[in-house]
């Protein structure tokens, strides 16, 4: 078929077919290192090159879901940026303050809207120099740093002058200068106290006083504090403008209990006096020192929804034996002579949250309580207030 | 101000030679502005912050009376709504969505550089021009006063200067075309924002930009781009975070507005035919009645 003087050709494009699906293959394994990321996500084009990177609309929701929250000491407390030393002196961001403030509204991606793993870019390494006439899309430096800064700070302090955060540079000519912005320098936002509990006085009648256990929701449901103070932002404590009282609507007040509580009856918060906060004791289960340590999902793994469990050792525990249960861990370590019995010799019928029974072998009318069958240990903290 | 289209374009064309000639020589990021088919401004009124230093640049731009940067810092003005005057091309406005009315945001209003425009089509004079790059531009030599521009613009943009008594002008935002955008230049407010809540570029580019921004961010914007359809499309576009009929821009029709009146009184000079045939229907009739007073003269 190929006659024999075409056979070196063939041969060296059949080589060359084959280094490039080699180098091929080798591209898609480094690509399989890094992160997951589609050339389609971020450029618009199919072959964008440095003049013409084609980039969609910046922030680009895609990457803004895989930004990984880094913790506040990986970065510095102040940064001062000085790009326009020749017009304005540098202008002095205390970091620390203001990631303090956001985790309140919103965390880190209020502001690093692009956050991978590792490396924490600055601004200015997207958000670089003039104004890309082939880049609409995304803002240049000024743009970016002003968006940032602004967008909370004129809500709080309602004004948008230059010198509320510039101050000029020598020979300039604005004329009031702020107070020395470095006297900001190393404070920190005052620490957020969190209440044990909130008492609501609500023009509800059947039931006027709503008893909102604060802190048993952060402990018990794990809850962080934007998942119910949702866009509170700076503004929300700070703005001198805003009314001190903002009437909220029926829906508005419910709707934040509403995304656990919306199928219960009004009575589960209502109630005509102020209520105590949980106790596990309440539920015929007293926590001893074991189970107190416990968190309740170890026990309730049924989601939102606390089930109540069944009372036998073995629902959860069901390893336990006779071999291999020590007896010492009920705070009642047994005598020789019962440690040799079965279990149901006195537990009968397997019921361990009821008393045992001594009667089968003893005549008196002792108990449990009045005549140990073996030696009790003190453990503190064994009644659970939880 | 009197730049004429011949001459702009003879500039232009001057300047793009110029250019190309620099351009071996410049970096890749000062390259102009690729702006020469249809310029155009994206307001993003969700991004503006009411600053007011749009206004302050305009009116240095063009030595308008108010330069003061100080006065521009001042917020209660938004307590009143204003209009672009003969004294300020453009101003801001402060409008309150009614479902987040805490947060309040700002539109920007100045002439829109219609596609078709209506002031053009009203002068009967051509003192004002859409050039083809964007602008419509106003020729103070040519105009009469009839300000008949005024009355037909649906923005009501052009204002006159009624305390000139003798060169008095119709007055409105030029489109810095005084600054040369085709040489990568861009208007003086677009240069003077801070948080670039204006961007500029060709109107294709910025259409395609301002719906992904809506489809980005389908919580900050309502999903209309103003400006994109109305009265056949503005070379000023706006995105905002409420319905429109909060602000002063008003609701318009996607239809242009010159073709009301054009094609009534184009119609009627059409090929001459109204007038020929309006002369030769009276020349009938002429033709057609007897001539009473030589009949009653041959009868004598």
């Amino acid at each position: 078929m190929i006659s024999k003087k075409y056979m070196p050709a063939v041969a060296v494009v059949m080589v060359l077919l084959l280094s490039y699906l080699v180098s091929g293959s080798d591209i898609s394994q480094r690509d399989s290192q890094g992160p997951k990321i589609d050339c389609q996500e971020c450029h618009i084009c199919d072959v964008p090159t440095g003049r013409r990177p084609c980039l969609k609309t910046c922030p680009r929701t895609a990457m803004v879901h895989q930004a990984v929250k880094h913790d506040l000491s990986e970065a510095p407390d102040s940064m001062l940026l000085d790009e326009l030393v020749d017009e304005y002196q540098a202008v002095h961001f205390n970091h620390k303050l203001h990631a303090e403030m956001a985790e309140m509204g919103g965390d880190c991606v209020t502001c690093h809207h692009y956050s991978p793993k590792g490396h924490i870019p600055p601004c200015k390494e997207c958000h670089g120099g003039e104004e890309n006439p082939n880049n609409l899309n995304q803002p240049t430096l000024k743009g970016a740093y002003h968006r940032q800064c602004l967008s909370c700070h004129r809500e709080w302090s309602h004004d948008t002058k230059c010198v509320v955060c510039h101050i000029p540079a020598a020979g300039t000519t604005i004329a009031d200068h702020p107070p020395d912005s470095t006297d900001i320098m190393g404070i920190s936002h005052p620490v957020i106290t969190e209440p044990v509990k909130k008492v609501y006085h609500t023009p509800y009648e059947p039931g006027e006083i709503v008893t909102f256990q604060h802190k048993e929701h952060i402990d018990l449901f794990g809850f962080r504090c934007v998942d119910c103070h949702r866009k509170e932002n700076c503004s929300y404590c700070h703005d001198i403008q805003r009314p001190a009282t903002t009437s909220k609507t029926q829906e508005e007040v419910h709707a934040i209990c509403n995304d656990c509580h919306i199928d219960d009856e009004c009575s589960k918060c209502h109630d005509v006096k102020e209520r105590p906060g949980f106790s596990h004791n309440t539920t015929g289960w007293p926590l001893n020192r074991y189970h107190n340590t416990l968190d309740c999902w170890a026990c309730h793994p049924t989601g939102k929804r606390i089930s109540k469990l069944s009372k036998m050792c073995a629902s959860c525990h069901a390893g336990w034996s006779q071999e291999n249960f020590k007896h010492a861990v009920t705070g009642l370590r047994l005598d020789e002579v019962h440690s040799e019995m079965d279990c149901s010799d006195c537990h009968t019928d397997n019921q361990y949250d009821e008393d045992p029974v001594c009667s089968d072998c003893h005549d008196d009318d002792r108990t449990a309580e009045s005549a140990p069958p073996g030696m009790k240990i003190k453990h503190p903290g064994t009644q659970s207030s939880r | 101000m009197s730049l004429g289209r011949r001459d702009f374009l003879g500039l232009a064309a001057a300047s793009s030679v110029t250019l190309l000639a620099g351009k071996s020589l410049a970096n890749e990021q000062q390259l102009p502005k690729e702006c020469k088919d249809a310029c155009a401004v994206l307001v993003d009124t969700a991004v503006c912050i009411g600053c007011r230093k749009c206004e302050w640049a305009c009116n240095r731009q063009h030595n308008l009376s108010n330069q003061d940067m100080a006065a521009f810092d001042d917020k209660t003005i938004f307590k009143i709504q204003r209009r672009p005057d003969d004294k300020a091309y453009t101003v801001v406005n402060e409008f309150r969505d009614p479902s987040n009315p805490e947060k309040p945001y700002y539109t920007k209003v100045q002439c829109m550089h219609c596609l078709d425009p209506a002031c053009v089509s009203a002068c009967i004079v051509g003192a004002l021009e859409k050039l083809p790059n964007g602008p419509v531009v106003y020729d103070a030599w040519k105009c009469i006063g009839c300000r008949y521009c005024i009355v037909a613009c649906p923005f009501q943009i052009p204002a006159y200067e009624y305390d000139n008594a003798l060169t008095p002008q119709v007055r409105k935002c030029t489109f810095c075309t005084e600054r040369n955008l085709a040489e990568g230049n861009v208007p003086a407010c677009v240069e003077a924002c801070p948080n670039e809540a204006l961007t500029f570029g060709t109107r294709d580019d910025l259409i395609g930009l301002a719906h992904a921004r809506i489809k980005a961010y389908p919580d900050r914007y309502v999903d209309h781009v103003y400006g994109e359809h109305e009265v056949g499309g503005t070379s000023w576009m706006y995105l905002a975070p409420a319905d429109f009929k909060n602000t002063e821009l008003p609701e318009l029709p996607p239809d242009r507005i010159p073709p009301n009146t054009e094609n009534i009184q184009h119609a009627v000079f059409k090929w001459f035919v109204p007038p020929l045939a309006l002369y030769g229907l009276l020349g009938l009739i002429m033709a057609s009645k007897p001539d009473k007073e030589n009949e009653q003269e041959a009868e004598k």
